[in-house]
């Protein structure tokens, strides 16, 4: 069957598509037919929007949350803020088999081939991946693009886990690259109680798990829990001044961080091509592991203008 | 210490277009602009992961944050990690200053290479807590008990929640820039036909250089901006002519358009030995070859806030063996045009160079030609510490165009302080 293309002439707004998302949590919703959550396959839907221009303010808002130096080009994370309204809107459909509220971010993958110009306008696509098998329930991609012209100048993959009867014969993913509890860290990080209303507030993802313990105890979580993309972003910013301007970064997130938190930053930066890194419990709980994450360079792209960014 | 001394490379700088306040760079903090202003001359120059001799630089309006500004703008760069840093404060001295601080460890041989540089933003400004507020959580801090701290709390007033905004006035006098300026202007007669003709020819002067393609290898876009905001191509006499006196009350002659508007930038210079630029293959634009800073008494002799460039001056000519017409360019930063109105004037004064600076004949008058030929702060617009690596880029890389020759840089700042520099072409001043 050939993938359904739908264009969009403009973000879609999130607050509605949220009401969406979570409407599946209400019993007997899904049968609705507008409503997400039917439990079929996921439909074969590619969402296209053209000529997405980042807003130099809101980058600047985001650089301030995540820590980077607000330069010329945009953070490495951005583009997935760009294109996240597509995200919730492809999982928002009432095609689509769960509603996006309850889902389980367990991994994400951007490889960016060039650095994108603050003014630049991309051509973003996102679609989603069929189920897979595993262990914990069942899984998809959703695989976003940032185009310019004909480039794919930055990608992006994001694994969503959907709890539920699982495959325990189904393979947990590839041995990921882990910063052994030895490597001492070389950072602390104090992370607010309102961290997730601030990433909320420049990201636009408003899930109730990161906004307050009130909203995140329903969904069965003690207390508000840090956004992941946020914990990938600070770590990229971290290393920020020893990013090749072309490289795939991957990270894998483990446990919640639950707000408030102080966490530990470690890494193998300095020792080889490859950066691995890990956000971790500080102290005696160095065990419990947030995120773990590696950097490789990749072979860089140049822009249509000639030189690369 | 080593007794002989070297010669000073400038090798070439970088600077992100300057913004007036409040518009493009609005969220950009110091640390940013000075991240960027860095990371267009580590491109330029190659100078990913090279370890340097120094990184010194400055802001003029700081946060209590913005500790190690330089350094911690170093770390965040692709320059080698092993690159110390430092900050500089000198009022809109501070720019030049550093370059000379740099420059004089190079020709020590302490070190082989350094960057000086700046970043000053208007919009970011640092706004403090009121003062009686800062006083009354610092003192229930230092109270022990939970009971004297909440004894202590008490103190405060619905008042307390003002904070404190920094005005732009010099300490000791509590007047502005511009009002200490305008007072200048009055006693040395300078009108204001004279001041607006200054402005006009700073806004055509700059716009020619960008039409050249003079600017392209000295600036790097940020944030959307590619050319300075303030630049004014269609800046006339007869516009300016209509503007509204700002300083010194209704008969002033002193403009929004005849003085530097708040701003927000950064600038970076690379300075080198001739070895370290030879070794890198890096062509030298200008040598850096001499200095000076001096000060005079604004509070008690009433000698005007803006005036210490002129003592500079004839200190750093005689030690120099020069006379004032041996240059071939003349780049005074024009913070206000009254302030370099008044100093032209006061070099060409009998009494003014008899009395206070102590000289048989007076430094006499300069070609007004040659007087920053490709534009000056009043059309770039004064982000204050970004200033001096403007004009040492700018003159270098015009000696660098001429082959030879020599310019002379001379900037004001506030607390009555003065800084002046010589600048020779790659083959030599003549």
């Amino acid at each position: 069957m050939a993938t359904e293309t739908k264009k969009l002439t403009g973000a879609p707004s999130i607050l509605p598509l949220y009401a969406r998302a979570a409407a599946p949590l209400v019993p007997g919703a899904s049968l609705l037919p507008f409503i997400p959550g039917g439990g079929g396959e996921i439909p074969d839907v590619r969402l296209e929007i053209d000529g997405v221009v980042a807003d130099p303010d809101a980058v600047a808002a985001y650089a301030k949350v995540c820590d980077f130096a607000l330069r010329d080009h945009l953070p490495p994370t951005y583009p997935h803020v760009l294109a996240f309204p597509l995200h919730m809107a492809l999982m928002a459909d009432g095609s689509f088999p769960f509603g996006a509220v309850g889902l389980v971010h367990v991994a994400n993958k951007i490889t960016q081939h060039r650095r994108l110009g603050i003014g630049e306008a991309l051509d973003l696509r996102v679609q989603a991946t069929k189920l897979k098998a595993h262990p914990k329930g069942k899984a998809f991609d959703v695989v976003t693009e940032a185009r310019v012209g004909r480039q794919i100048a930055w990608e992006s993959t994001s694994t969503f886990l959907r709890r539920g009867k699982g495959d325990p014969g189904a393979a947990s993913g590839e041995a990921f690259p882990i910063v052994d509890e030895a490597t001492p860290a070389s950072a602390e990080w104090r992370l607010g109680g309102d961290l997730g209303r601030r990433y909320a507030a420049v990201s636009g993802d408003r899930n109730p798990i990161h906004m307050h313990s009130l909203t995140a105890k329903p969904l069965g979580f003690p207390a508000a829990i840090a956004h992941g993309m946020w914990t990938k972003a600070r770590a990229l910013a971290a290393l920020e001044s020893r990013l090749p301007d072309a490289f795939a970064v991957d990270v894998r997130f483990r446990r919640p961080i639950l707000l408030p938190a102080r966490v530990e930053f470690a890494t193998s930066a300095g020792t080889g091509e490859e950066i691995d890194f890990t956000v971790r419990g500080r102290g005696e709980r160095r065990s419990n592991r947030h995120l773990d994450g590696r950097i490789t360079p990749v072979a860089a792209k140049t822009s249509p203008k000639g030189k690369a960014n | 210490m080593n007794a002989e001394t070297r010669r000073v490379a400038v090798i070439g700088g970088n600077r992100i277009p300057f913004a007036r306040s409040d518009t493009k760079y609005a969220h950009a903090t110091n640390q940013d602009m000075l991240t960027a202003a860095l990371d267009g001359l580590i491109d330029r120059y190659g100078l990913e992961g090279e370890t340097l001799g120094e990184v010194a630089g400055g802001a003029v309006l700081k946060h209590s944050h913005d500790r190690d500004l330089t350094r911690e703008s170093v770390l965040s760069t692709r320059l080698a990690p092993e690159t110390p840093g430092y900050d500089v404060q000198q009022a809109c001295g501070t720019g030049l200053e550093t370059a000379i601080l740099v420059a004089n460890k190079i020709a020590l041989g302490q070190i082989d290479v350094g960057i000086a540089c700046g970043a000053d933003t208007t919009s970011d400004a640092p706004i403090e807590l009121n003062e009686e507020l800062r006083a009354t959580l610092l003192d229930a801090n230092r109270q022990r008990s939970t009971t004297d701290k909440l004894k202590t709390l008490t103190r405060f007033r619905p008042g307390h929640i003002v904070p404190r905004i920094p005005r732009n006035e010099e300490p000791r006098t509590g007047l502005s820039m511009g009002e200490h300026c305008a007072i200048m202007a009055t006693e040395w007669d300078i009108g204001r036909a004279e001041q607006d003709e200054l402005a006009v020819t700073s806004h055509k002067n700059l716009a020619a250089a960008y039409d050249r393609g003079f600017q392209t290898d000295l600036i790097t876009p940020y944030l959307g901006l590619e050319r300075d905001g303030n630049l004014r191509p269609d800046s006339s006499i007869e516009k300016l002519a209509k503007l509204k006196p700002v300083f010194g009350g209704p008969e002033g002659t002193m403009t929004a358009a005849n003085s530097t508007p708040l701003s927000d930038g950064a600038s970076a210079v690379l300075l080198a030995s001739e070895e370290w630029a030879k070794a890198h293959d890096l062509p030298v634009l200008a040598y850096f070859a001499d200095a000076q800073t001096a000060a005079i008494d604004h509070v008690h002799k009433r000698e005007g806030l803006l005036m210490a460039p002129a003592y500079a001056m004839p200190r750093m000519l005689d030690r120099a063996g020069l006379t004032l017409q041996d240059f071939d360019y003349y780049e005074i930063h024009e913070a206000f045009a009254a302030q370099v109105l008044c100093t032209l004037k006061a070099w060409e004064d009998e009494a003014f160079c008899k009395e206070k600076l102590g000289r048989k004949a007076p430094l006499g008058a300069i070609d007004r030609a040659k007087l920053n030929v490709n534009g000056g702060s009043l059309a770039a617009a004064h982000p204050f510490a970004a200033t001096g690596g403007r004009i040492v880029a700018g003159l270098a890389k015009q000696l660098h165009e001429d082959g030879k020759g020599r310019g002379v840089i001379s900037i004001c700042a506030a607390g009555g302080q003065g800084v002046v520099a010589i600048l020779e072409g790659p083959e030599g001043a003549k």
